[in-house]
């Protein structure tokens, strides 16, 4: 088998396992691995050896202010939803319970896994918007915000986020702008009353933004982000939430100082341009 | 002050604490931050140690160090236990993370100059007299040493080095399907020889 760089990918578990490759031959490798158990195997033990390696460099203390410095971000890092591991292949741990628990119902909605197929209440009611609140000031924003009736979608709408590589991505964001040392936040509360903070970096031109217990959409609809200036709006991702616990996404693109960010709900996928009022708007400056 | 406590590094961990690092770890997945204070103060020396080692500047590596630290909080629900123990985990992340950082542009930079003329080709050597006492380096010592010259070379300059597999082919000054085997080749014996299986 060879790579679209002509390399054979067979050759490179070794380099892989020792973080030597570019980008472009991880992705190669990683590929490759997709396709077969016994190079995964490979890999996976020749990991473990690189991680002795790293086991026998001499250890170094740490400052004082580094661990103060960690401990006090946890409470502002969100944790990954546990990945949904096949039974079969590996048990999971008896010790770690899943969370947040992905079988649990928003406290209000209707049950039935058919309703996934219901029309999207929202769009509906909100596309017969007037103007474009995305063109609008942020006080008249906030305000129409707080006047969208927001549909709870009724179904269980799956873990959000099932790529693993995506979830890697959006958790070395996240970390990059906690860890930043120009973070800031904002903290409100969308149409329904859920609280939500946006985190932003200015220097790293990334922001996330997390809402507290949002309600789960249906299989039809997804909450879109959006960044806002003086140029129109600028899409920047899709998100689904459990319906309980933090449900949070970095955001996609560039985000410029002093940019809005909202959210809207759209249909699965999202949109070009908001079609709804948002359910929440931040001013990042 | 704070120089001070690089001398008085706490070796023995294992005793100190009556709960494994897996286990921390599984506290750890369900948002427990005392939990997390006891696997940083288990493990924090070895992060910084290897990141240290890969980045040569402290304060950057306190820097890299941190955001280790906050990715394992944030992924500690996806640890699988039956897919190897928590260190080799934590240490797996550490190392792509410090390479990570060498790869972004002026982090390496910074890095080169430091290094200067030094020749990266020994630095097993160095790691390997100094810490001697502890089991696990010599076993990775012993492993090592069962390796070729030119296998232990190449896995030195791309693991502890940082180097990617077409800089140590430049170094080594070898084409690079001969590292990419001594790569491979090395890294191979060194399992069978210190026994990692899944």
């Amino acid at each position: 088998m060879t790579g679209p760089r002509g390399d054979n990918p067979a050759d490179l578990t070794g380099a892989y396992a020792l973080n030597a490759l570019s980008a472009d031959e991880k992705a190669d490798v990683e590929a490759y691995l997709d396709g077969s158990e016994s190079a995964r195997t490979e890999v996976h033990e020749l990991s473990e050896t690189a991680a002795a390696l790293g086991l026998a460099a001499e250890p170094v203390q740490p400052s004082a202010a580094l661990r103060s410095s960690i401990m006090a971000k946890l409470a502002s890092t969100p944790q990954l939803a546990p990945v949904a591991v096949a039974p079969a292949a590996v048990p999971p741990l008896p010790s770690v319970p899943m969370i947040p628990a992905p079988a649990e119902e928003p406290a209000d909605g209707p049950t039935a896994t058919s309703d996934a197929e219901a029309s999207p209440r929202v769009g509906t009611a909100a596309t017969r918007a007037h103007k474009r609140w995305f063109q609008r000031p942020t006080q008249v924003l906030l305000a129409a915000a707080a006047a969208v009736v927001l549909f709870v979608g009724g179904t269980f709408a799956g873990q959000a986020f099932n790529d693993n590589q995506f979830v890697e991505q959006q958790a070395a964001g996240m970390v990059q702008i906690t860890a930043a040392s120009d973070t800031q936040r904002a903290a409100t509360t969308t149409s329904d009353g859920h609280s939500a903070t946006l985190v932003w970096s200015n220097s790293l031109g990334l922001s996330a933004v997390l809402v507290k217990d949002l309600p789960a959409l249906g299989n039809d609809q997804d909450y879109q982000l959006w960044y806002i200036n003086a140029a129109g709006a600028a899409p920047a991702g899709t998100f689904d939430s459990t319906g309980s616990g933090t449900a949070w996404r970095v955001l996609d693109g560039a985000m410029h100082a002093g940019d809005t960010v909202g959210i809207t709900v759209e249909p699965r996928g999202g949109s070009e341009q908001p079609t709804t009022d948002p359910i929440v708007a931040f001013q990042s400056s | 002050m704070l120089g001070l406590m690089t001398t008085d590094l706490n070796l023995d961990d294992s005793s100190v604490d009556p709960l494994s690092k897996e286990e921390l770890l599984a506290r750890v997945a369900l948002g427990d931050e005392l939990a997390f204070g006891e696997l940083y103060d288990q493990i924090a020396p070895r992060v910084l140690g290897l990141v240290k080692r890969l980045l040569i500047d402290h304060a950057q590596s306190e820097e890299v160090t941190q955001e280790i630290f906050l990715e394992i909080w944030q992924t500690a629900t996806r640890y699988e236990a039956t897919r190897g123990g928590a260190s080799t985990w934590i240490m797996t992340m550490a190392h792509r993370r410090a390479v990570d950082r060498i790869r972004s542009s002026q982090a390496g930079r910074d890095r080169d100059s430091k290094i200067g003329i030094r020749d990266l080709a020994v630095a097993y050597d160095h790691v390997a007299e100094t810490v001697e006492v502890r089991i696990e380096h010599e076993r990775v010592e012993k492993a090592m040493s069962r390796l070729t010259q030119l296998q232990r070379q190449a896995v030195s300059l791309a693991y502890y080095g940082g180097y990617t597999h077409n800089e140590v082919a430049g170094m080594l000054e070898i084409p690079l399907g001969t590292v990419k085997t001594r790569l491979r080749d090395g890294l191979i014996r060194l399992r069978d020889e210190l026994g990692v299986a899944s």
